[in-house]
């Protein structure tokens, strides 16, 4: 049984539009039986935080292609990707390529 | 990004065709009487006769406006057992059964791969395949060559050499071939020279036997050993045709038909520039391949789409086989084949045209490299002409290639240590890392090449012909350079001769 | 999976995998490095030379604004000056924002911005005016036709008005790509020949034009204006982009993921493709009205300007180009707002 984790969820690039404009979000994940990881984040972000239109932030288990993800400030390709599990404290940046120039 | 240069243009795809009337009272488009069975080219609708007539005239056209395939010449045709190939073995059986004035007058032999260890096939299930595919062999008559690609293990280093071409065939010679040919026929009477010209007498079938289990072994681990899908993919092609050149030389065939349909040749163009080969598209999907030199590809097939294949075969009942490919069982990610497949069908569902646009564009690349480009040495693997500038061009190879010092380390860590070795990127200066056999075949690589085999982590189990034959060409480069250095240090006057 | 260890000063955690090269980086050093790869572009191919006077065309959105901000890092070096050209299209509402934060990036950074209005250029037509009536003849989705061709144009007159020697634009390697997919998928063989090369030199009077950012993927140039804190815009604008570039930037982006390499691949596709000689676009002229470099009578943007006077804007594209000729009385733009004086405003 994993304990709450509180963590910081930032979205940019243009992303913050499906979240009503909200850059930052300071939230806590509930306990649960398994530990928590991106790829149940992104369920419970699109359950609780996305507004509009969740096809263009979350596409099959994961994000839409060209939305880039920091986890802590780093890539979460050098993190295992959907496989990070997330710590207490940990700050969650996505960053989307796909708007404006 | 807002398109700042992006100019204009209304051409997109158009929009699917006007809605036909109903099926009831509507006639063939080409004899106005057959009912339709068959609706191609944005709304045409052809009877079964009319399409039959149209779809054998587009093989002999494409054979006939290229002037490429000499009368009496051996042809081997490419078979997978998959549609379109199955219906160009079969487009030749019918061109062949035709009455003296319209036969097809090349000499066939079809060559088939099995490629069941690439893509995790059970022996069993290979051995069923096999008894498939020499059944439907048998049926053609044509002589055949049933290899695994397994005997990758056994080529020799020469397969990857380009073999010069006897003169290039001008129309005057084709006329002459054909005048040639008549005579000779005449001389023989029609039917003596049906039997006559299929000298093959002495091997008409070759099956060299199943591979052993070391060789299948080492097979899987080579393809085991590849990160990506993509480059398993791309590895397979290139063995493939390795393989397939190999066969052609030993049996003295001098043209290879492949069944490369309109559309697998629309989506085989937008995944070779995606993978860097746009040097080579009119190489990869063009009705001629000369890359070889004595053994040209061709592509007769090419201006048939999938669609008119799957109705021919499926009206004159053309036999095909299934086997799995290597992507079966592909993780999501996938392949940028099996991406910019799924793209493409996507896209001419909802623009019709979409397919025919690739193709009319591809049409319109040349073989010859882009002005200022010298022909050079040909990649090991590809045998295209090498497409890689010097490192540190400002150009996407040099971007990738360069060793740029930090320009301004972060104060606390002064003196950084400069990139890895070119090893560790796309191959790098030459000259660097002469000793290491990685740097050594990366830098006999073209571009796109590269890029592959950056997902092959160890070359350790490629077959032995590869290895053997970059060995060989550093070897002989070491020693032309040395020459050249002889030959400068000796007169000052005299250049060096380069590479031929 | 911790991060791994930062491969140039194997001090700090590194931040990202470099798509060109696999390498991981820490934020400080990939920001060196991307800068250091700029400059080696510039002076590489010899794109500005020393004493340029340099417009950047400057949009507020993350890729100009990356550019402004490495060029003004690397000016002492090549010897350049910057002056930031601003252009407002006349699009209400996005467009105000978007100003905004080019001015607030001009204040910050100390560099001198010209905004050029298309009101004030093209005789009254705002793009919102053009929308309005290029929607009655049709699909609005040559919107982006219309503007990119007059932001061109524009751009140019900016740079005209500051004195530029050369203009620069932040189209990256992602752009390229897309482009050179969207050209094969559209069947443009001229635009293809074309294709390629980091700028044009400045044929008939132009001014050279590069893209110093064209070796760097979209997503270095998003990570660089992370690491480096700047704040752009990042908003889409009302006219949505055309739908077909938008396949082709999901094509893209899914490219990308199953090959981190894939967008410099294209870009490499791109520069060494080979055309037939028939397929190459004629050598240009001069447009018969403004004297631009132009394939045929007028250059694109008077034949679109012609085409909205008329009140037939869909005839100066696509094939109805063709079909356009002199004749025919001039109607009066429906702009917005009342057309201002030809002359340019100096912010």
């Amino acid at each position: 049984m994993a304990a709450p984790l509180s963590v910081e969820v930032e979205f940019g690039g243009g992303a913050e539009l499906l979240f009503d404009g909200v850059k930052k979000h300071q939230v806590t994940l509930p306990g649960q039986e398994e530990p928590w990881d991106i790829r149940s984040l992104l369920v419970w972000i699109k359950k609780n935080l996305l507004k509009e239109r969740p096809e263009l932030f979350i596409q099959g288990d994961s994000v839409r292609p060209g939305i880039l993800v920091l986890v802590n400030d780093a890539d979460w390709e050098l993190l295992g990707e959907l496989d990070y599990q997330l710590q207490d404290q940990d700050s969650v940046l996505f960053i989307s390529t796909l708007h404006g120039g | 990004m807002c398109e700042m240069s992006e100019e204009y243009r209304e051409s997109a795809p158009k929009g699917p065709p006007q809605p036909r009337l109903g099926t009831q009272d509507q006639k063939c488009v080409k004899c106005k009487e057959g009912l339709p069975v068959v609706v191609i080219r944005a709304g045409d609708a052809f009877c079964r006769d009319c399409f039959k007539a149209l779809y054998i005239h587009k093989f002999r056209a494409m054979l006939g406006k290229n002037r490429l395939i000499f009368p009496g010449e051996k042809v081997l045709l490419a078979w997978s057992g998959g549609a379109s190939s199955s219906s160009m073995v079969w487009q030749v059986l019918e061109g062949l059964s035709r009455d003296s004035a319209k036969r097809l007058r090349f000499v066939p032999g079809v060559v088939y791969v099995d490629e069941g260890a690439a893509c995790s096939q059970s022996p069993e299930n290979r051995a069923k395949t096999l008894a498939e595919v020499k059944l439907v062999l048998q049926t053609t008559g044509f002589p055949w060559h049933i290899v695994a690609l397994e005997e990758v293990f056994s080529l020799p280093p020469s397969v990857l050499r380009f073999a010069a071409q006897e003169p290039v065939g001008t129309e005057g010679a084709y006329k002459a071939a054909v005048d040639s040919f008549l005579q000779q026929q005449h001389a023989l009477g029609a039917d003596g020279v049906e039997r006559k010209s299929q000298h093959c007498s002495q091997d008409p079938h070759s099956h060299t036997g199943p591979p052993t289990t070391a060789q299948t072994q080492a097979l899987s681990r080579l393809f085991d050993s590849v990160k990506t899908l993509t480059a398993k993919e791309e590895l397979l092609q290139t063995l493939r045709t390795h393989l397939i050149l190999h066969v052609a030389r030993n049996h003295g065939y001098s043209k290879v038909m492949t069944g490369d349909s309109c559309t697998r040749l629309a989506i085989k163009l937008m995944t070779s520039l995606a993978l860097g080969r746009g040097a080579f598209l009119a190489w990869d999907t063009g009705f001629s391949d000369e890359r070889h030199g004595d053994v040209v590809v061709v592509r007769p097939m090419r201006e048939h789409t999938l669609k008119e294949v799957a109705f021919y075969n499926h009206l004159f009942a053309v036999p095909s086989i299934c086997t799995p490919a290597l992507d079966t069982k592909a993780p999501e990610k996938a392949s940028i084949h099996r991406l910019m497949e799924a793209f493409i069908l996507r896209l001419q569902a909802q623009f019709p045209s979409t397919i025919s646009t690739v193709y009319r564009t591809s049409e319109k690349l040349i073989k010859a490299p882009r002005d200022g480009c010298a022909a050079g040495p040909r990649c090991l693997l590809c045998m295209c002409t090498l497409d890689v500038d010097t490192a540190d061009s400002t150009t996407a190879f040099g971007a990738q290639t360069s060793h740029l010092p930090q320009m301004q380390p972060p104060v606390a860590q002064a003196g950084a240590a400069a990139g890895p070795c070119c090893c560790a990127g796309m191959g790098g200066a030459p000259g660097c890392c002469r000793e290491d056999p990685r740097a050594q075949v990366m830098e006999q690589l073209c571009y796109g090449c590269r890029v592959n085999m950056k997902d092959l982590p160890s070359l350790e189990p490629l077959p032995p012909y590869i290895l053997s034959e970059a060995q060989l060409r550093s070897q002989r480069a070491t020693v032309e350079q040395e020459v050249r250095e002889y030959l400068l240090g000796d007169s000052e006057d005299e250049t060096g001769t380069g590479e031929s | 999976m911790p991060a791994p260890q930062c491969a140039s000063c194997n001090k700090a955690r590194a931040a990202l995998r470099r798509p060109r090269s696999g390498q991981a980086l820490c934020g400080a050093c990939f920001c060196a490095a991307f800068e250091a790869e700029v400059l080696h572009t510039v002076v590489a191919g010899r794109l500005l030379p020393p004493g340029a006077v340099v417009a950047v065309g400057a949009s507020g959105g993350k890729d100009s604004t990356v550019l402004a901000h490495v060029l003004r890092e690397l000016a002492p070096r090549l010897d350049i000056s910057l002056h930031l050209v601003a252009v407002d299209e006349g699009i209400g509402g996005y467009r105000d924002a978007a100003l905004a934060a080019v001015r607030r990036q001009a204040a910050r950074w100390e560099l001198p911005l010209t905004v050029v209005a298309y009101a004030d250029l093209f005789g009254g037509w705002t793009m919102d005016a053009v929308a309005r009536s290029t929607a009655g003849s049709g699909r609005s989705r040559s919107c982006c036709t219309f503007c990119g061709v007059l932001r061109r144009r524009a751009l140019e007159e900016g740079a005209r008005l500051v004195g530029a020697t050369h203009v620069v634009t932040g189209h990256n390697a992602d752009d390229m790509a897309e482009t050179v997919l969207m050209n094969f998928l559209r069947g443009d063989a001229g635009r293809l020949a074309r294709g390629g090369g980091l700028g044009s030199p400045g044929e008939g009077g132009a001014l050279p034009r590069c893209r110093p950012l064209q070796l760097a993927s979209q997503k270095e140039v998003v990570l660089y204006a992370h690491f480096r804190r700047l704040d752009y815009f990042s908003e889409e604008c009302v006219y949505a982009p055309e739908a077909f570039r938008g396949h082709a930037r999901d094509l893209l982006k899914m490219l990308e993921a199953a090959r981190p390499s894939a967008v410099l691949d294209l870009v490499h596709s791109a520069e060494r493709l080979a055309l037939a000689p028939a397929a190459r676009p004629p050598p240009p002229g001069a447009c018969s009205r403004c004297g631009a470099l132009a394939s045929r009578t007028l250059c694109q943007a008077c034949a679109l300007l012609d085409g909205l006077n008329r009140g037939r804007p869909r005839l100066a594209i696509g094939k109805g180009r063709r079909g356009l000729d002199e004749e025919g009385p001039p109607r009066e733009p429906q702009p917005s707002r009342p057309p201002t004086s030809q002359s340019v405003p100096d912010f």
